[in-house]
């Protein structure tokens, strides 16, 4: 037997977690329609009703422990189908933001990121930063818009090896620290879960195994993201989604191309690649895709979180992302036509621009939604080491007995 | 008394299945004497087929019409002919021709005219000469009635029923036992809700009501008072009104019973801490401390931060109910014991006590919505403190989901179904709850500052007979504990009634309810009251036979005081003099006829209903000497509250039954006089069936106890039959209730196999 475990509301963070999404938690009369609506949630304790009950209830501890807020893909199906209008997938999501907010310090941060009353500091950072910069390299060539051989040059007023590199790069060191703290914060609160025996699956398998696999299984054939979800909804989302990532990925590569040749020139001379690239380059047509792909992602998406919007409201979390990311691709598109087309004072804005939503984009990343890039991935993988899958998965299981 | 029948055919309905000029033929040889006109008329259902009736009625020829045709529930708007003639319907088309198939179970053709189905349609016109003969047109008699309505409880229920009343342009004498009106209600702080949006406690608005009672001179309130006895019946009662010292009398016509509930006794939530620890409450309790203004605990007067409800806990009421069901066989075989050794039946019933643990569980809505409210109260009180609820059921009815809808919004207040395992006791006389089966899980502990208990509500006649009425047959309710002491009523369509004519029950005595269910269910017990003492000064039956102008008559020169009809009455309707001769009360009486079907020695009649009425009946009844060549003939006597039109559905929907059955509506089985079915056995029938309504705890019988009683009788009669040879298997009752057509021609199939296989009544031909 079990032994009773004495609860300690925390209404406190009830009301946090209203704040950051969850507002309509308290509706929920826990018929369970979410649980069984939902195509991913695994058979034993699935989730969002359980989390619904804890949330009532206060029960942070709990909350804060549970894996299963990073299974949720949030499709919004289990919302659509509540029969109270209590938004079980909201609050799914909610968990997920509070998550960002207080995985890894500082706390400053995530308290920022949780809201858009804090939105000006946030771009105030990158943008005093860069203006800096800006007046600096504007004062030593005599005008903030200089050409070099009539040509616009983003170098000549942010110079790659001395500001945007250092900068990104102290940036990227940061952010990455940032998920080590967070991701040991996450195993911890999994190794404080109780053991239980489990029926019907296969052993437990090693993390790097489970994370192998989710990568191949999941992440590179978006298939949960693509399970999940009622018909109409599924096909602008998983195409908004999947553009959208690969088309970070090819401007990852770029980028990753870009750093490599750049400073592995100085090193070795056949990595030494001309900037700015011609058009006709491999790599800037690589960019270019991107670019399009982001667009294209990025109007699937903002339609749907519109729909979403009329639906289930959307909060800060969902907004800030979408926001950042429309505003470096349309900044990244609008230099590189300003610059060709020789609009000097157009296109050195624009590139400030670009910069400090690039900034916003990467430094706070941990802090934001798109922190789910690094926490999901580690939760699937250790959901899928602990067997805790979905129903479709489970029944191709062998009947064998373990204790995890 | 008809002495000039006129039989009318009703051509439309009976073509071409009857040769009616042949059946026309033979009534009128038969009934030379009585029947002056006998007449085929095309459609009897309309103006033209009226004013041929009215023609004769008016040139003096009949006095008395026999209307051969549909069945008596269609157009009754077409055959009321005035005060002077008796009308028959008789229902051919739907029991004779639609009904009819062969004995071998075919169909006739379009064309033929059975002849089975031309004896059983000159039966049913025999009999409805037979009962026009006996059948007297009733007189109207109106009494002088008083028409002011007495009130019993000043609280919710009796105010507003006293305010309905005299609004309504009646007097009312209002008593109420408290010095000051507003019973429970002055004592509450606030109601859930009872107005949209349905989100929001609020107040009760009790004072205003009970100004309004004060202030309206058709009410006369007597406060501190008690009712002493009620004598009489409807439209003169006399009600004595003990107020201190002073007795008076007032004249009253009808009576609403508003005496509300007391608090269940707390010992039922024993096991669940009460008494035993110091911050255990019951709601009701919570409920005054919030009226005086503040929360607190009992232990140390402190505001309590957290807050457990627990509703439900029906896992330790098991022992409550074993202990009552062993209290009940215990009493029952006293009861026996008693009887067997006293040899006459007793009139009066003593007044039993029937708390139970059961109370709690009827008051569940109320509890539920008074835990939803009072979580609520602690929560508006102090914004940091939490209120926990543990239910069994969250039974927030209709338009109380909008409360609690209210309640879940506010993040304070935790629900979860679950079962309390364990109340123990905590640091600083905190209360420490184990909750299993919760809906987070895994079993739970709770601490709470202060733990609140439903208080159940006992309805105040489970406790005391309230009326006080001076009955010959006690002066409570009788059988209250079929509703375990609640002053219910075991129809769903008339929630009024009680086992008193002319006494209605409103409020929570009648059944637990919210405030607005109480005003309505108020509204509606006056309505009665008002009904009552209206109907009663025109002469007139006031339920369930509405309207009916009969009422028992009695010869007493034959009476021999065997008080048989007093003990049967169901409605205590008859007084009794120092010898035991019946003394009737006409407005108390619901005309159902039990007294003339227990009566031994026949002496109880009504005007257009009597035992020598139907016994010509069943003796018209044409019964061949061989059973092998005519068939058997079966009697059917069916109640005509549900069985007949039972009959009359499963026509109209094309089910046939045997061809060997006569069947004659009666008002109720209660009113079955066992010579009939001696008599029909005697004249040769083979069988007699009585079709009535469920009896037992969950009865359906409009009179409560016709069909019980009648099936007692059935087995007195048979004792009767087996000395004389005739095998008791010919007599049966079976239950049918208004929606059982589809069963009941099965019924009447299966018995006429039965007396197929017992072969003919061995009186036949004597």
């Amino acid at each position: 037997m079990t032994t009773a475990n004495r609860i300690k509301p925390d209404l406190g963070f009830i009301q946090d977690l209203q704040d950051v999404g969850g507002l309509d938690l308290t509706k929920c009369y826990q018929c369970a329609t979410c649980s069984v609506v939902c195509p991913i949630s695994p058979m034993d304790k699935p989730f969002p009703r359980k989390e619904m009950i804890w949330a009532q209830w206060g029960l942070k501890d709990k909350l804060v422990q549970d894996v299963d807020m990073w299974l949720c893909h949030k499709c919004g199906y289990c919302s659509e189908m509540c029969p109270r209008g209590a938004k079980p997938g909201e609050l799914m999501a909610a968990l997920r933001n509070m998550a960002y907010q207080n995985l890894a310090g500082p706390k400053f941060l995530g308290r920022w990121m949780s809201s858009a009353k804090h939105l000006p500091k946030l771009i105030a950072i990158p943008a005093v930063i860069f203006l800096i910069v800006w007046l600096i390299t504007g004062s030593i060539h005599d005008t903030p818009f200089p050409l070099i051989h009539g040509e616009i040059e983003f170098g000549l007023i942010f110079p790659g090896e001395l500001t945007i590199d250092p900068i990104f790069g102290l940036a990227a060191l940061f952010v990455l620290y940032t998920f080590y703290r967070g991701i040991r914060t996450m195993a911890q609160t999994f190794d404080q879960q109780p053991r239980t025996f489990v029926v019907g699956y296969n052993r437990p398998q090693s993390i790097w195994v489970s994370l192998w696999q989710v990568i191949k299984e999941e992440v590179v054939t978006h298939k949960k993201w693509k399970d999940c979800g009622s018909e109409e909804t599924e096909e602008t989302k998983f195409k908004g989604h999947l553009f959208t990532f690969y088309s970070f990925v090819a401007l990852f590569i770029v980028t990753s191309i870009v750093a490599v040749t750049h400073w592995g020139g100085k090193v070795f001379d056949f990595l030494h690649m001309p900037y700015p690239m011609a058009l006709w380059n491999p790599v800037k047509i690589l960019a270019n895709l991107g670019a399009i792909g982001l667009v294209i992602g990025l109007v699937y998406l903002t339609k749907r979180r519109l729909n979403a919007v009329q639906r289930d409201g959307s909060s800060f979390y969902d907004w800030y992302l979408l926001g950042t990311i429309w505003v470096v691709t349309l900044t990244g598109i609008l230099s590189e036509i300003f610059r060709i087309v020789h609009v000097a004072g157009l296109a050195y804005i624009v590139y400030y621009l670009h910069l400090i939503s690039v900034f916003m984009l990467i430094a706070y990343l941990p802090w934001s939604k798109l922190g789910h890039l690094v926490y999901r991935v580690v939760a699937l993988a250790h959901a899928r080491r602990l067997g805790r899958v979905s129903t479709e998965i489970q029944t191709d299981q062998k009947d064998t007995l373990y204790v995890l | 008394m008809a002495e000039k029948i006129g039989v009318y055919f009703d051509k439309s309905s009976l073509e071409p299945y009857l040769d009616l000029e042949s059946i026309s033929e033979k009534t009128r040889n038969k009934w030379s004497d009585s029947c002056k006109v006998v007449r085929i008329v095309d459609q009897l259902a309309s103006e033209e087929g009226r004013s041929t009736l009215q023609q004769d009625i008016d040139a003096g020829e009949v006095d008395g019409v026999s209307i051969c045709g549909t069945s008596p529930r269609k157009d009754q708007e077409f055959f009321n002919f005035g005060p002077n003639v008796s009308v028959d319907r008789v229902n051919l088309r739907e029991l004779c021709i639609w009904a009819y198939k062969h004995p071998d179970g075919s169909v006739p053709g379009d064309k033929e005219q059975p002849e089975y189905l031309q004896q059983m349609v000159q039966d049913y016109v025999n009999m409805s000469v037979n009962k026009l003969q006996r059948s007297e047109v009733p007189e109207r008699e109106g009494m002088e009635t008083v028409k002011r309505v007495l009130v019993i409880g000043g609280g919710w229920a009796g105010i507003n029923a006293a305010l309905s009343t005299a609004r309504a342009g009646y007097d009312v004498v209002l008593v109420e036992k408290q010095n000051q009106l507003g019973g429970h209600a002055a004592q509450m702080y606030k109601t859930f809700p009872l107005k949209p949006p349905y989100t929001q406690a609020q107040d009760i608005g009790l004072q205003e009501r009970i100004d309004a009672v004060n202030s309206h001179k058709k009410i006369t309130v007597y406060t501190g008072s008690t009712l002493e006895s009620v004598e009489g019946q409807p439209g003169d009662f006399t009600a004595t009104i003990q107020s201190g010292s002073d007795q008076q009398q007032e004249s009253v016509g009808s009576i609403v019973v508003a005496t509300g509930w007391e608090e269940q006794d707390t010992s039922y939530l024993e096991p669940m801490g009460y008494g035993k620890y110091k911050n255990v409450v019951t709601t009701w309790q919570l409920e005054q401390m919030a009226q005086k203004g503040e929360i607190v605990r009992p232990s140390d007067g402190a505001k309590p931060q957290s807050v457990a409800f627990v509703l439900g806990f029906s896992h330790v009421m098991d022992d409550f109910a074993r202990q009552e069901e062993e209290e009940k066989a215990r009493k029952e075989q006293e009861r026996q014991q008693q009887q067997e050794n006293e040899e006459e039946e007793g009139i009066e019933e003593p007044f039993q006590k029937t708390e139970s643990y059961r109370h709690l569980p009827y008051t569940t809505e109320l509890t539920t919505m008074t835990a939803l409210k009072q979580a609520r109260y602690i929560r508006e009180s102090n914004q940091s403190a939490v209120s926990y609820m543990i239910y069994e059921h969250m039974t927030a009815a209709g338009l109380n989901e909008h409360y609690y809808k209210a309640a879940q919004d506010d993040s304070g207040i935790m629900l979860t179904k679950g079962v309390v395992s364990s109340v123990e006791q905590g640091s600083q006389d905190n209360v420490v709850l184990g909750v299993d089966e919760n809906l987070l899980g895994e079993p739970l502990e709770i601490e709470a500052d202060l733990l609140v208990l439903p208080t159940g509500l006992v309805p105040t006649t489970a406790l005391d007979p309230v009326v006080q009425l001076a009955y010959r047959q006690g002066t409570a309710f009788p059988e209250l504990e079929l509703f375990d002491g609640f002053a219910d009523s075991n129809y769903i369509c008339f929630p009024y009634e009680t086992r008193r004519t002319g006494v209605y029950s409103a409020g929570c005595v009648h059944q637990p309810m919210s405030l607005a269910k109480s005003e309505r269910d108020a509204q509606g017990a006056a309505l009665k009251a008002i009904q009552c003492v209206e109907s009663v000064n025109q002469g007139v039956s006031v339920h369930p036979r509405s309207g009916d102008l009969t009422y028992p008559k009695f010869n007493f020169v034959r009476c021999t005081q065997c008080r048989r009809c007093t003990i049967e009455c169901p409605f205590g309707a008859l007084e009794e003099d120092a010898d035991g001769t019946p003394k009737p009360n006409i407005a108390r009486c619901r005309r159902c006829g039990t007294c003339m079907g227990c009566c031994p020695e026949r002496v109880i009649y009504f005007d257009n209903y009597s035992v020598g009425q139907i016994g010509a009946m069943i003796s018209s009844i044409d019964v061949p000497e061989e059973m092998e060549e005519g068939g058997p003939r079966i009697l059917i006597l069916a109640c005509e509250n549900d069985a007949y039109p039972a009959l009359d559905m499963a026509a109209q929907q094309g089910k046939k039954w045997s061809p060997y059955v006569r069947i004659i509506p009666v008002r109720c089985l209660g009113s079955v006089n066992t010579i009939w079915v001696a008599d029909a056995m005697s004249k040769g029938n083979d069988g007699c069936l009585l079709l009535g309504c469920k009896y037992g705890d969950d009865y359906q019988c409009h009179f409560m106890k016709g069909s019980e009683l009648c099936q007692s009788r059935m087995q007195n009669i048979g004792e009767t039959l087996d000395k004389l040879g005739i095998e008791t298997e010919r007599v049966r009752q079976e239950e049918a209730a208004i929606d059982d057509y589809q069963r009941i021609p099965q019924i009447i199939d299966n018995f006429v196999d039965e007396i197929f296989n017992l072969g003919p009544n061995p009186f036949k031909g004597f």
